[in-house]
């Protein structure tokens, strides 16, 4: 089989976003880390959400579901179930993933389905000029919000960990090669992984640049945080004025959703496709 | 048989005391002699209590829906006779559950020929030690009145608590021999019934869909519960240890229809399912569905509205709404079938032209035959269904065109895992390799590939048909499960000679076909439409859609089916 190469990945299309954009970083970590993994590019497949980070579709050569805003989820689930062999990765941005799908992700995370969703989570609905959130600081004054935003954040690493979801990292886009390396470890884990990536947008959340974000962030690995331990993830996951980077946890014993079914023991379900069905079995109890 | 036998059976109860499982079963015993049968149900929305009946007609000719003049209605309370007034006849024998209390004589002094009493509770208690095998009771003291074949009731109560253990088998087994000869010390049989081959099935529409789903290689299920649809999520969920099929219930309705869409991008066969109320949940996903040509069946399962409305009852007036379903200009076909047989005829065909075509394929039903049994003539159990328009390889060098513009508007498809395929399947706009696009050129160049299709599409959908003598004084027109009502009144109509109705079915609504049906509509002396809603949601699209214009027109909205009663009173009162 062929592998995903860097020049293979590449699409003809020039990407579309703002000059200095965390979204051109992103989608170079994650080409590096589908070629670093040696994943084969037939069974490889990329879910995209609506936004900016959807974008991307154009941007990948790839299996490619450019779907709706916020479904992205459950398509990449189905295609999961579908045929467990390809390896599954979805890219959506807060908006999409927190807001939108919100319900989507919650019931993702519980079913630990094998896919891994690469958040850009830059705090903005930018494709539609910058309004708030599910990630926005309350108060903050943004043209859906003149007068200040009213809620509180979403925190999607505290969520996703008492949704049971068994990978939760978060990146930050200008922290490139740990970047690669978290989505790599993320795509590698057997059950669904969240890496939630902290993503510039110089166009419309200028205020929480890099100067704001590099005072702020730390690796959680330095600090020998045990990402085998829930409770002490979720105690990371509730800081606020430091911005922890890297895995928050990790189960090291999980079984992605498509293991419990018996149906998929000795093949994937598209591989048991047969042209021929009788249905002697299911007529049994209408005679 | 030279002579129709028919019988009319009723159970009225509260939810909760076996009034559906005995309602079947006996539809079950009607089958086994060789008779068609109808079993109809109506319940609330409650788990304990209420008023539940559960009625069958069968027929050594034609039952294909319910019926009003009673031969027998089982009552396990004193309500039963008020609710069901108009359809106790001087003929009809009541069995009163006497165990609900003593009847007030003067109250019930009209019906004094026409009731039996059984304490159908205290008696199973007496035998078996319990009160649940009381609706088995009732199945033994039914048995005897109607003169069934013992060995067949027998083989049902096996088979219907297969699985039970042997003590609920023996005790179901003492109750009926209980019930039975109680009624036997009351009186004399009302009728024997015949016995003849049985090459039936006995289904519902929703286990019909089920059955075809199947039959068409159907590996992908995903739904959210809600009446009437649910019974379809149970049977194929019962399935997957049977077939290589996976039934995932979602998070919503919204995950229902995406998780189908990603599976069948993957490439197996999918479908979703849902009520008015939940399918209003996955519009934005049909538009995606029919722009990104993914294949997918859907069954609409109408029950009255509008919003949470009459749950667990029956309408049709979801048809406007799954007509213009989605936003934007986009493909779909809309199926509207009739008997539980035609609900699974059509399901196989909706399967083969979702993936032939790439588009959403509906069936469009509702809670009267999704919900009710019937029966039909057993269909073939092997079923062949090649793929369609899906490429086996693709060309080495990357050259594959996902969404190329051919000249029938359909583009070969394919699947992840195929070497050198690769594709973006897109709800933007896009080039014929799925890249997005704003631009004009190939904007218009997809836009009508996608509508190209349709043409090859109207030439495969199920045309409307005519039921009944070729010529009547009155035509009927009717779309999905009406028909069961109408074929009925047409049927007893053929027995006393009449001619005076005939019906022209519609299976397909979308795309309408409007060349056969102006065709049969021509023939008609005055067309009237009878439909399940208040608006006229067929009659409109027929406007819409052909010169055709209708004289007269029957709605029904109170969640009740049509009877073939009313339609023939109403054919009295309408007729010079």
């Amino acid at each position: 089989m062929s592998c995903i190469t860097n020049k293979s990945i590449k699409s003809p299309i020039t990407p579309t976003w703002c000059p200095g954009c965390g979204d051109f970083m992103i989608l170079n970590a994650l080409q590096k880390a589908l070629v670093e993994l040696e994943l084969e590019e037939a069974n490889t497949v990329i879910f995209y959400g609506i936004g900016c980070s959807g974008n991307m579709a154009d941007f990948n050569r790839a299996y490619g579901f450019h779907g709706l805003h916020g479904r992205a989820l459950p398509s990449a689930i189905g295609a999961k179930l579908a045929n467990h062999k390809l390896k599954i990765i979805i890219i959506a941005g807060d908006g999409d993933f927190y807001g939108e799908g919100l319900n989507h992700f919650i019931s993702l995370a519980r079913g630990n389905h094998d896919v891994t969703a690469i958040i850009h989570n830059n705090s903005r609905y930018s494709l539609t000029t910058g309004q708030s959130s599910p990630t926005t600081k309350k108060g903050t004054k943004t043209k859906s919000t003149p007068t200040g935003l009213v809620e509180k954040p979403f925190n999607p690493i505290a969520s996703a960990l008492v949704a049971e979801a068994s990978f939760v990292a978060r990146g930050y886009s200008t922290k490139f090669l740990e970047l690669i390396q978290l989505i790599k470890a993320g795509v590698s884990h057997p059950g669904f992984s969240l890496v939630d990536v902290i993503q510039l947008c110089p166009t419309f959340n200028k205020k929480e640049n890099h100067p704001f974000f590099a005072e702020r962030i730390y690796d959680l690995a330095a600090e020998k945080h045990d990402a085998s331990n829930k409770m002490a993830a979720i105690t990371k996951a509730q800081e606020t004025e430091k911005v922890p980077l890297g895995i928050f946890y990790q189960d090291k014993e999980s079984m992605p959703y498509h293991a419990h079914l018996s149906q998929l023991e000795k093949k994937s379900l598209v591989d048991q496709w047969s042209a021929k069905t009788n249905i002697k079995k299911a007529i049994r109890k209408f005679r | 048989m030279k002579t129709t036998f028919t019988l009319n059976w009723k159970i009225a109860g509260q939810a909760g005391e076996g009034v559906m499982v005995i309602s079947k079963m006996m539809a079950k015993i009607c089958k086994r002699h060789g008779l068609q049968a109808f079993n109809y149900l109506e319940y609330p929305s409650l788990i304990k209590g209420g008023h539940q009946t559960g009625q069958v007609f069968a027929s050594s000719k034609q039952a294909s829906c319910q019926k009003k003049d009673l031969d027998i209605l089982v009552t396990f309370n004193k309500n039963g006779f008020k609710e069901h007034q108009d359809e106790i006849t001087s003929k009809t024998l009541i069995i009163y559950n006497s165990d609900a209390g003593p009847l007030d004589k003067k109250e019930y002094s009209h019906l004094t020929k026409n009731i039996v009493e059984i304490p159908f509770r205290s008696l199973t208690k007496e035998k078996t030690g319990s009160f649940n095998a009381a609706n088995i009771a009732v199945l033994g003291a039914s048995a005897y009145f109607l003169g069934f074949n013992l060995k067949i009731v027998r083989k049902i109560i096996r088979d219907e608590f297969a699985g039970k253990g042997e003590k609920i088998i023996k005790d179901d087994l003492l109750a009926f021999k209980a019930g039975f000869a109680f009624a036997k010390k009351l009186g004399q049989p009302l009728k024997q019934t015949p016995q003849v081959e049985d090459d039936q099935i006995l289904l519902t529409g929703n286990e019909a869909v089920g059955l075809a789903a199947i039959a068409a290689g159907v590996q992908f299920y995903s739904a959210y519960p809600m009446t009437p649809a649910t019974a379809l999520l149970h049977y194929l969920a019962s399935q997957q240890e049977n077939y290589p099929l996976i039934v995932k219930h979602s998070e919503d309705e919204i995950g229902a229809i995406n998780h189908a869409l990603g599976a069948s991008f993957a490439g197996v066969r999918a479908m979703t399912g849902s009520s008015g109320g939940g399918f209003a949940l996955m519009a934005e996903s049909v538009s995606f569905a029919s722009m990104a040509e993914i294949p997918l069946v859907i069954l609409e399962a109408q029950r009255k509205g509008p919003a949470t409305g009459l749950p667990t009852w029956t309408e049709q007036a979801d048809l406007s709404f799954v007509l213009t379903a989605g936003h934007g200009d986009l493909q779909r076909v809309v199926f509207t079938p009739g008997t539980v047989a035609e609900h699974f005829e059509l399901t196989i065909k909706a399967f083969y032209l979702a993936e032939k075509y790439q588009i959403p394929v509906f069936i469009l039903s509702d809670k009267f035959i999704l919900e009710s049994h019937q029966t039909m003539t057993q269909p073939e159990l092997k079923h062949n269904h090649p793929r369609q328009n899906m490429i086996k390889s693709a060309p080495k060098d990357s050259s594959f065109r996902r969404y190329k513009a051919t000249k029938t508007g359909v583009s070969p498809r394919s699947i992840p895992g195929q070497k050198y395929g690769l594709q973006l399947t897109n709800s933007y706009e896009h080039d014929e390799f799925g890249f997005g696009t704003e631009e004009i050129t190939p904007t218009i160049a997809q836009v009508d590939k996608r509508t190209r299709k349709m043409d090859s599409i109207a030439k495969e959908i199920a045309q409307p048909y005519l039921v009944g003598p070729k010529e009547a004084e009155t035509t009927f027109v009717c779309w999905g499960s009406t028909i069961n009502v109408v074929s009925q009144l047409i049927h007893q109509q053929s027995l006393s000679k009449k001619k005076t109705v005939n019906a022209i079915h519609l299976p397909t609504m979308w795309p309408f076909p409007k060349k056969e049906f102006t065709r049969l509509a021509k023939l008609a002396k005055k067309l009237v439409m009878v439909e399940g809603n208040q608006s006229g949601q067929g009659e409109r699209l027929i406007s819409q859609e052909t010169e055709v214009v209708f004289t007269d027109r029957i709605h029904r909205y109170d969640g009740r089916p049509f009877y073939a009663e009313d339609l023939q009173s109403w054919l009295e009162k309408n007729s010079k």
